[in-house]
């Protein structure tokens, strides 16, 4: 057999990718880029090119800035709030006691149902009328009022933050477990021998040891982040106003429900730079930090 | 710290408030599970008065929940293997047959890795209705294909380790192309497809947005999808409600428990590499 058949035999397994990757996401992605430079609606066949005014329609759409400002301070806060707990969990989890098997599964929890049954359980726990369980504790252990966790614009922020933070921090705390367990024990030792204090040892070796896990979690935590949809569309749907409405949802409900097509695509477009830039420059820190270490 | 045997007690009583503080709102929907619309208004936090089992009769009854259920399987099921299959399949060439086209390949496939499902949205609405695949499962199915890119990139990884002596040596005996991937890369590939695999199932089983835009009737709706529903239908009975949420979780912690392991290592292993 020529060793051109025996190629072009080889080629025959990137057809279905092939195929696949360009008509669900090539395909789309460029559609993206055009129809956000036209009126089309989804239905008349006749649209027309209007350069960047969905781009300048953007900034005077409140529902769309408010779904940019909330959906970027919620992937910022998600992430360092999960960051700061998760190290600390991981480093506990870490250590010899006899519940650590059963919390490690207690923490991994929350992170395996889908966010819209976890947003629909908090949403029980923050339920605005006085029997929410929340408001229920708060009464007879404190003798507190009602509050509106979930109505009130900066309440409602932070009831939404929380319910992630609650989700994924076991899940990053896990990651950060995966990488303290590859750590070779002879560091530890060694370090013993020299005197080092247990605290001296987190600080210098594991903290230091755990950036690469840091990477990954953090990348995961901010694109998670940006993605979001589904526990505040579950938790407030969007609301109060349009106070935790999310990027997503603007997508669906401009370009979806309403047909924007090429609106919805403006908000996509900006939505994917913001995403690249970010992926872009997460990529040259870590690439910084590893000709630091070489 | 590490190495010393003797197993710090202290830590079990500080963290014990943690863990029943993470694990409440499961809590709370076992418990009411068992009570009446009043008892759960009334004592939402209390053990139940006694322990009824007449809202999950109810909700066998009442909802096309075993269904969903054949649904939600079946998209995962059916969308995991065929992606895995076409994730490793395109990353045998890449691999193995290293010519100047499959650099351009491989770069034009590294051009969507960082693209978010949700900017394709829009114009995908637009091709899954112009192609009929609305509603229809084996529809989803096929846009959810589009994460065998995904696969591709953690597979790619891992199959560069394999030695390449074993598929020469077959290529002497005579074995064919296909032949060597079916009976020897596939086999060996092992350990990264089940990663994958269970990473595909948590992002399919677990998924609502895309089922809730392109399925429409109640014949095909998911499990997430069917709780989504039912939370409009049962406003108010929030022990039908819970029951169902329980139902739906209940095969998922076992499945998940179990392959903990595989998930971290293909986060880890795949976040690092890809």
């Amino acid at each position: 057999m020529g060793k051109f058949m025996r190629q072009l035999q080889y080629q025959v397994f990137l057809i279905p990718i092939l195929i696949i990757y360009t008509l669900f996401t090539i395909y789309p992605l460029i559609r993206s880029f055009m129809l956000s430079l036209t009126n089309f609606n989804g239905y008349s066949k006749n649209y027309d090119f209007i350069g960047l005014k969905n781009y300048v329609r953007l900034f005077a759409d409140n529902a769309i800035v408010s779904g940019i400002s909330f959906t970027i301070l919620f992937a910022l806060a998600t992430t360092v709030l999960v960051t700061l707990l998760a190290i600390p969990l991981a480093l506990i989890l870490d250590q010899n006691f006899f519940s650590k098997n059963v919390l490690r599964a207690v923490f991994f929890f929350p992170s395996i149902p889908s966010g819209l049954l976890l947003a629909f359980i908090w949403g029980f726990i923050f339920a605005p009328i006085p029997s929410g369980i929340l408001n229920t504790f708060l009464r007879e252990s404190f003798g507190m009022s009602a509050q509106p966790w979930l109505s009130d614009p900066v309440l409602a922020k932070i009831s939404t933050i929380v319910v992630a933070v609650w989700a994924t921090t076991g899940w990053h705390a896990v990651i950060y477990l995966a990488f303290l367990q590859s750590i070779s024990k002879d560091f530890f030792e060694a370090a013993a021998i020299d005197g080092a204090s247990k605290w001296q040892q987190i600080r210098y070796i594991t903290i230091p040891l755990l950036a690469p896990a840091m990477t990954v979690s953090v990348l995961l935590l901010i694109t998670n982040g940006l993605k979001v949809y589904e526990i505040p569309f579950a938790l407030t749907n969007g609301g109060p106003g349009f106070e935790t409405h999310t990027i997503t949802q603007v997508i669906v409900l401009r370009g979806i429900s309403e047909a924007q097509f090429g609106l919805a695509s403006a908000i996509s477009v900006i939505f994917f730079l913001i995403v690249l830039v970010i992926g872009f420059v997460q990529f040259s820190l870590m690439q910084k930090r590893e000709e630091r270490m070489q | 710290m590490i190495g010393s045997k003797r197993k710090l007690w202290i830590l079990d009583v500080l963290m014990l408030p943690f863990g029943l503080l993470t694990f409440f709102p499961f809590y709370i929907i076992i418990v009411n599970t068992f009570k009446s619309e009043l008892e759960t208004a009334t004592k939402p936090i209390s053990l139940p008065s006694s322990w009824n089992f007449s809202n999950y009769a109810r909700v066998f009854e009442e909802t096309p929940i075993l269904r969903s259920f054949g649904n939600s399987l079946f998209l995962t099921v059916t969308a995991v293997i065929l992606m895995v299959l076409i994730g490793a399949m395109a990353a045998y060439p890449i691999v193995y047959n290293r010519t100047r086209v499959n650099r351009v390949i491989m770069g034009y496939l590294l051009l969507g890795f960082m693209v978010p499902f949700q900017t394709l949205l829009v114009p995908l609405f637009q091709l899954m209705t112009n192609l009929k695949l609305v509603d229809k499962l084996y529809g989803l199915t096929t846009m959810y294909l589009g994460g065998s890119v995904f696969v591709f990139f953690l597979i790619l990884g891992y199959m560069k380790t394999i030695p390449k002596d074993l598929s020469e040596a077959a290529i002497i005996d005579g074995c064919s192309i296909w032949g060597i991937f079916w009976k020897i890369i596939l086999p060996l590939l092992q350990p990264i497809t089940v990663t994958c695999a269970v990473l595909q199932t948590m992002w399919i089983w677990n998924d609502f947005l895309s089922p809730m835009l392109f399925l429409s009737s109640r014949e095909n709706t998911t499990l997430v999808l069917e709780i989504y529903k039912a939370k409009g239908e049962f406003a108010v009975n929030w022990p039908m409600f819970m029951t169902m949420t329980v139902i739906t979780l209940a095969p998922v912690f076992v499945f998940f428990i179990a392959m903990q392991k595989q998930i971290v290592e293909g986060i880890v292993g795949g976040a690092v590499k890809g």
